[in-house]
């Protein structure tokens, strides 16, 4: 099992389903990726370059977007 | 009515909307709509991966309204620079109104916090437009550290008391030379008015109309106040006086 960790919860992947990129990752969890702005270990990731971002073992990756507020 | 002018771009209306609390997106943007805000904000939060919920901001046209990313939830200047620049990332704009507000009960602003993000983010090109106590000092350092507006809080965020910090304000207005939005306590369409009138640049306005009973219509009653206000300041109010000073002839009275 490879480990990623998502918005601060540990998650766990076979070799097989391990995401090979961001992009791969947000249609995993079935999330819309026009919507967000994602962080790996740190480092801001454009949208663009979603596709173009290879995930390993081990990284932190936080996942954000709008919502309501004042 | 004239234009509000904040780092260069024009607006028409003066009225900042902010877009927490109402009850579903639809109510949202029938009172965004019918305030006549050019201007509204939103927060950054985790995307909750076990429950997504649809995106409540999809209701918002980006091409009509200016989305002002806000650093809520900053408890120090690191913090609200980290969600800065995610939001830019996000908007592909470079605006930001920034918020730290270490203290959860009173949600007041860090003055020293707020400074420092303040110097980091205009250095890195972000236009700010900083949430602060109503301190004139403050107000001041700011501006000189290149804010693009100050936002003054007329009393604590959400609590509908109206303009509490009526003096201070007053003084950073006739100080400042950058636009000063009073931001947050305005409960009610009086309230914007009075913070109009004594010659704020604008207003933002969020849970006095998000949990108003019919949203739209106090979105209504916020614009029309706003414009109220404003038109007054510009007018220039009469002076007040302690005694009466009849509006009537003081003579041909029918009288012996």
């Amino acid at each position: 099992m490879e480990k990623l960790k998502i918005n601060g919860v540990e998650k766990e992947f076979s070799v097989e389903q391990f995401p090979a990129n961001l992009a791969e990752l947000l249609r995993y969890l079935n999330i819309e990726a026009a919507t967000v702005v994602a962080e790996v270990d740190g480092r801001i990731i454009e949208r663009e370059n979603f596709a173009t971002t290879k995930l390993s073992e081990g990284q932190s990756i936080e996942l954000v977007r709008f919502v309501p507020g004042g | 009515m004239d234009e509000l002018i904040i780092a260069g771009r024009k607006f028409k209306s003066r009225l900042f909307v902010g877009t927490g609390k109402f009850a579903s997106s639809k109510i949202m943007a029938e009172a965004i709509e019918k305030s006549g805000t050019e201007i509204v904000t939103v927060a950054l939060r985790r995307v909750d991966i076990q429950n997504q919920n649809d995106d409540m901001l999809a209701a918002i046209d980006r091409d009509k309204y200016l989305l002002l990313p806000n650093t809520s939830g900053a408890r120090n200047a690191n913090e609200a620079v980290r969600l800065s620049r995610l939001a830019r990332a996000a908007t592909g704009i470079n605006w930001v109104k920034l918020e730290v507000t270490p203290d959860p009960y009173y949600l007041l602003p860090d003055p020293v916090e707020t400074l420092k993000a303040a110097e980091i983010l205009v250095r890195e090109g972000f236009v700010v437009l900083p949430y602060i106590n109503a301190d004139p000092i403050l107000a001041k350092k700011l501006e000189d550290a290149g804010t693009a507006t100050v936002m003054p809080l007329a009393s604590p965020i959400g609590s509908n008391q109206g303009l509490k910090t009526r003096s201070a304000i007053e003084i950073i207005i006739e100080q400042a030379n950058v636009p000063v939005v009073v931001d947050a306590g305005l409960g009610l369409p009086s309230h914007a008015a009075e913070a109009m009138e004594i010659g704020a640049d604008a207003v933002l306005v969020n849970t006095a109309i998000a949990t108003a009973q019919d949203c739209a219509a106090m979105a209504m009653a916020f614009k029309l106040a706003v414009e109220a206000g404003r038109l007054a300041y510009l007018s220039g109010p009469a002076g007040v006086s302690k005694k009466a000073s009849a509006s009537s002839p003081l003579t041909g009275f029918l009288r012996e």
